[in-house]
């Protein structure tokens, strides 16, 4: 079976070497090639800071860009800044940057507002080996991991095995629940409670119960790290990915894929409509999606990559990704839903929960 | 002769030069502020829709959100309350350092002035991560408490009122001593000898006479420690946690967080137009207690 799949990723890979001599016909009269793309010139990545940025200098601008003589620059924020930044800046006919770094979800918002480039898929050959869920119309999935269950054997007894369980007034204080994970949190709630991925609704009430017995709110995933370090806080819901990294930290907490399911994260790139490099934007992702890249990523952050040929070692993918069984629950949000009433959620969030 | 003749020259090239002198702030002003306020004011007449952020509209529905909404209008009066207790406080803390500074004859008035103002050297940011560190459960203050036995759990005072009232009081504490030092200085020491020579205690010659004196700069200090502490943005964030809403990062929530831009300029002009009016009214207030202070300094000197 490997065998037989390496054997069509060579064949796939010839053929790609055919279409790139037809590529480089093109480029005889004009049109995009990737030799043309890998002239050079600059490319503007919107990105989160601190290790995310560091890791895409380190493993994907520096070993793969730098070469093929780009430069490579970070115009580093959180996410709703580099967003609102995106809207101010769809009038303008050149916009600032060439990628803008999104989840899942804000990728689909960014698109919905008509702000995102159809991505020409012709130009990154890598992604052939790109995951179908990881592959959008308007954008590209870099990385990946799904919603468990943390907690702390020292202070919970009872290892809980739902987010029924997770998510219960039982736990007191001793509950963290991150507010700027809002969406996620009203998600998992819903699904303890008969709601689904269209319908949060049934989840506010458990939350509501949660927050009268003591839960905590704490403002970032930095200050649930620090929280679950102090024992402050004894259970959270979170990205797989993130507590890999807080074990390796020091804190003593195990995890626990909830039986309702495994909510996805994905987080991709996008292309501006106005993007000033549009083709140096589409070789960035390709060179993203090379296995290097992807390999590096998994081993350095904890989260799974995009793509099916990178080699993880067994015990890398034992600690960050999901078993068979798992890999069944794993859930995709709606981001239809989401777009639509994101607003609405986040106004209770704000208003009745925290209020 | 010279002094005769200069203010004739003066006299002529005065409107010139004042508007050549006036020309490069005006224009800053009104590029840097006027017209950012003008736009966000017609955004804040827009509808908002979540897949366009704002259609283009003439609509007062985003003020009626705000102000028939509990929510909102408890958030506007938290703040309102926060910044009152603030300068209050940075008011009675300031007048006492800033008299020291100004009366001071040591060597060291400047070291001691540098010091004042040493922590605007630092970011608010920064600032607020150090009471974090003295805060926080594990704190300085939480450990000593329960190593000196005194608590046996750790005190919440990280995302508590508290915690944003000593923050802001920090950072607004050295413009209100600055402010109040500037006035102080130019107060003649003579008066104050003057009153205790009559037979005025200390109490009285600071109530009757040092005031109403200071008065000016007890006013530009509350304005200022007022402004500041209404529209805070990092120390309620980072002190305050997710519970404890003020109207600044409330007003960023709505932009950033939300993208409801229309709600955020409405939420940005009702935070301007209750700093202006408060603002305004204290000043008007106290101007009018400042025009009867003379009064009471004679009667001072008569009883």
């Amino acid at each position: 079976m490997e065998k037989h799949t390496s054997d069509r990723k060579l064949s796939t890979r010839r053929r790609l070497l055919k279409a790139g001599g037809a590529l480089a016909g093109v480029a005889a009269i004009g049109g995009w090639s990737p030799a043309r793309a890998q002239a050079g010139g600059r490319v503007v990545i919107g990105t989160w800071g601190g290790d995310y940025s560091k890791l895409l200098s380190k493993n994907i601008d520096t070993p793969l860009m730098a070469p093929k003589k780009y430069d490579v620059v970070h115009d580093i924020g959180g996410d709703p800044e580099r967003r609102a930044k995106m809207r101010a800046e769809a009038r303008l006919p050149r916009g600032t940057s060439d990628l803008q770094g999104l989840s899942a979800a804000q990728m689909y918002e960014m698109n919905d507002a008509g702000l995102c480039l159809p991505v020409d898929y012709a130009k990154i050959p890598n992604a052939q080996y790109l995951l179908p869920q990881m592959r959008y119309p308007y954008g590209v999935g870099h990385i990946y991991s799904g919603k468990v269950i943390l907690y702390n054997p020292k202070l919970i007894a009872t290892p809980p095995t739902s987010f029924a369980d997770a998510l219960d007034s039982k736990h007191g204080n001793k509950l963290g629940i991150i507010d700027i994970q809002y969406q996620f949190t009203m998600m998992a709630a819903a699904l303890a409670s008969g709601g689904s991925m269209t319908n949060y609704e049934p989840g506010k009430e458990r939350l509501m119960a949660c927050r009268k017995a003591g839960a905590r709110i704490l403002p970032t995933n930095e200050a649930m790290a620090q929280a679950l370090q102090n024992e402050e806080v004894g259970i959270c819901i979170m990205w797989k990915a993130r507590a890999v990294q807080w074990q390796k930290a020091g804190a003593k907490v195990e995890t626990v894929a909830p039986k309702e399911g495994i909510p996805l994260y994905i987080s991709g790139f996008v292309i501006p409509k106005n993007a000033p490099n549009k083709d140096g934007a589409h070789f960035w992702l390709n060179e993203m999606l090379e296995p290097s890249a992807q390999e590096a990523f998994a081993e350095d952050m904890g989260y799974n990559g995009s793509v099916s040929n990178a080699r993880i070692p067994a015990e890398t993918e034992r600690r960050i990704g999901f078993n068979l069984e798992e890999r069944k629950r794993l859930i995709d949000l709606d981001y239809g839903y989401l777009a639509k009433n994101d607003a609405a959620l986040k106004e209770w969030w704000d208003k009745t929960f925290k209020g | 002769m010279a002094a005769v003749t200069a203010p004739a020259v003066r006299t002529g090239t005065t409107p010139w030069t004042a508007a050549a002198a006036v020309a490069p702030a005006s224009i800053v002003v009104t590029i840097g502020i006027v017209l950012p306020v003008v736009i966000l004011f017609r955004y804040s007449l827009n509808q908002y829709t979540p897949a366009k952020v704002m259609v283009d509209a003439f609509t007062i529905e985003n003020y009626v959100k705000f102000l028939t909404d509990p929510f909102y209008l408890a958030v506007l009066f938290r703040t309102i309350r926060v910044a009152a207790l603030c300068t209050a406080i940075c008011v009675v803390l300031a007048f006492p350092m800033a008299y020291c500074l100004a009366r001071t004859r040591s060597r060291f008035k400047n070291l001691l002035l540098m010091a004042v103002i040493l922590p605007l050297f630092v970011g608010n940011a920064v600032r607020a991560a150090g009471w974090m560190v003295l805060f926080g459960n594990r704190g300085f203050i939480n450990s000593m408490l329960m190593g000196l036995g005194i608590t046996s759990e750790p005190l919440q005072i990280m995302y508590t009122e508290l915690a944003v009232v000593v923050g802001v009081i920090a950072v607004n504490l050295p413009f209100v001593v600055l402010t109040l030092q500037a006035v102080l200085e130019g107060i003649d020491r003579a008066i104050e000898e003057a009153a205790l020579g009559l037979g005025a205690g200390p109490w009285r010659t600071f109530r009757h006479v040092i005031l109403p004196l200071a008065l000016p700069g007890v006013i530009a200090g509350t304005i200022l420690s007022f402004i500041l502490a209404m529209n805070a943005y990092a120390t309620p964030v980072l002190l305050g946690g997710p519970t404890f809403q003020m109207m600044g990062p409330t007003v960023y929530n709505q932009f950033a967080g939300l993208s409801n831009w229309p709600f955020g300029a409405a939420m940005a002009f009702v935070l301007m137009t209750a700093t202006l009016l408060l603002t305004v009214t204290s000043n008007w207030l106290a101007q009018a207690r400042y025009r009867r202070a003379p009064a009471a300094s004679i009667k001072v000197t008569v009883n």
